[in-house]
């Protein structure tokens, strides 16, 4: 059985259809053509897929798109104004957060989302922010260094 | 697959009542979406989080009214519930990654009826009760004979849980949760523990004490025969080695792949000691003599 499903994604309204047992990231990957959410474990234990449901980070393999009725969704295509980078992005490259790359959107995401709540997280904060993130390449503390530079340049501190 | 989403309760009730079998309960979807993904689909789906009067965290004379479609993260950032709830508070903040905290609900915790889920030993020690709703009316259950085994409770294929109301517990008690993984909250639990103790007026008894084990059994259960071993008497150490042991054996773990049942038994006695301790010196002020 197929369901409409009429959402905003990253500000643009849209309506698609897709059978009803498809996952928020099915539709976002496959439906729309959206690839940067990562497709990983599939089952809501690595955070590649994360996105922002209505302000809060979610795993979107976990989420039916059926729930994406009437609801706000921000993905990793969201971020970026154009050619400027969102802060969360650049303050990735810059610290050299990144090696692979696969877990990254989900990382930015979750990260963008907790710098939405508070722009001076404590350590704890950004352990429970990035504790459903899992990242095989860097050892966590160049993505720590990132989260606290884009604090930081979003305060207006650095 | 057929999918529904029903705006009332009595519409999802007759829903579930005319699929039965075929009919699969999705709210938060966590665990159902890896079924979905990985077991079968069910012959149709009924999509409860557009039901609205389900969800919200209010106080209701001595107890906490839960509805189920509040999501473990709701139920972590209540002030409430961190205030009055101590023992539920740790096992929601202990509750896998943000993402699923953010999406999971208690209703779907507890209707899942994992041996694991996080929740449910700190439920049987606060003795909660469940209000269960079917086509033929609704009716409040205890959560200590709620689990039937794995997967099984009294909702049957037509039923629905609506809301959870958790008594506070006694003036002067303490509890604590106590989960073993090898990941921390990310990780499901190998073995959980929940202690709740009341002393006597003059702090130097145990007036109640409540043991519930998660994982260690085909449903969460309390330690009954420990709990009576330990009634009215004072905290010494032999006395908690003997408890600690009782717990143990009444626990009936599986070997599986987080763990085998032989050292699922040794954390419940560990924890088991460790929950007592930190709790007879919160509620004392006093050490294990």
């Amino acid at each position: 059985m197929s369901v409409t499903i009429n959402t905003k994604i990253n500000g643009q309204p849209i309506s698609a259809s897709a059978e009803a047992s498809t996952s928020l990231l099915e539709f976002l990957r496959d439906t729309l053509e959206m690839k940067g959410s990562k497709l990983c474990c599939n089952t809501g234990e690595c955070g590649a897929c994360t996105v922002i449901y209505n302000g809060r980070p979610i795993n979107s393999c976990v989420t039916l798109a059926a729930d994406a009725n009437g609801a706000e969704i921000t993905t990793i295509e969201g971020l970026a104004d154009g050619d400027k980078l969102h802060p969360v992005q650049q303050a990735f490259i810059d610290t050299g957060a990144v090696q692979c790359g696969y877990c990254t959107p989900g990382y930015i995401i979750s990260v963008k989302a907790l710098l939405d709540r508070t722009t001076k997280p404590t350590a704890e904060d950004i352990e429970e922010a990035v504790s459903g993130n899992i990242c095989r390449c860097t050892g966590y503390n160049k993505i720590v260094d990132a989260i606290h530079l884009a604090a930081d340049r979003i305060a207006g501190r650095a | 697959m057929d999918y529904f989403e029903p705006k009332s309760l009595d519409e999802a009730l007759s829903l579930l009542a005319k699929h039965g079998h075929e009919a699969k309960v999705i709210a938060g979807g966590t665990d159902v979406m890896v079924d979905i993904k990985y077991k079968e689909e069910p012959g149709c789906l009924v999509n409860i989080k557009k039901i609205s009067g389900l969800g919200g965290i209010q106080e209701n004379g001595g107890s906490l009214r839960i509805g189920s479609l509040a999501t473990i993260r709701d139920v972590e950032t209540s002030s409430l519930v961190r205030d009055k709830l101590p023992v539920l508070w740790e096992s929601a903040h202990q509750f896998a990654s943000l993402q699923i905290r953010n999406t999971a609900t208690i209703g779907g915790n507890i209707c899942r009826a994992s041996p694991s889920g996080e929740t449910l030993a700190p439920l049987l020690v606060l003795e909660a009760k469940g209000k269960l709703a079917f086509s033929e009316g609704e009716k409040t259950e205890p959560f200590m004979s709620f689990f039937q085994g794995p997967g099984k409770t009294s909702l049957g294929t037509k039923g629905l849980l609506t809301e959870i109301d958790v008594p506070f517990p006694a003036e002067g008690s303490r509890g604590v949760y106590l989960k073993h993984a090898v990941r921390g909250a990310m990780d499901i639990a190998m073995v959980g523990v929940a202690v709740l103790i009341t002393p006597d007026a003059a702090r130097n008894t145990l007036q109640d004490v409540r043991i519930g084990l998660g994982a260690v059994a085909p449903t969460p259960i309390r330690a009954s025969k420990t709990e009576a071993l330990l009634r009215g008497k004072s905290l010494t150490v032999a006395l908690l080695k003997e408890a600690a042991a009782m717990a143990a054996a009444e626990s009936s773990p599986i070997s599986d792949q987080r763990s085998s049942g032989e050292y699922r038994r040794w954390i419940v006695e560990a924890l088991t000691r460790r929950g007592l301790e930190q709790t007879w010196k919160a509620a004392t002020g006093k050490e294990v003599a």
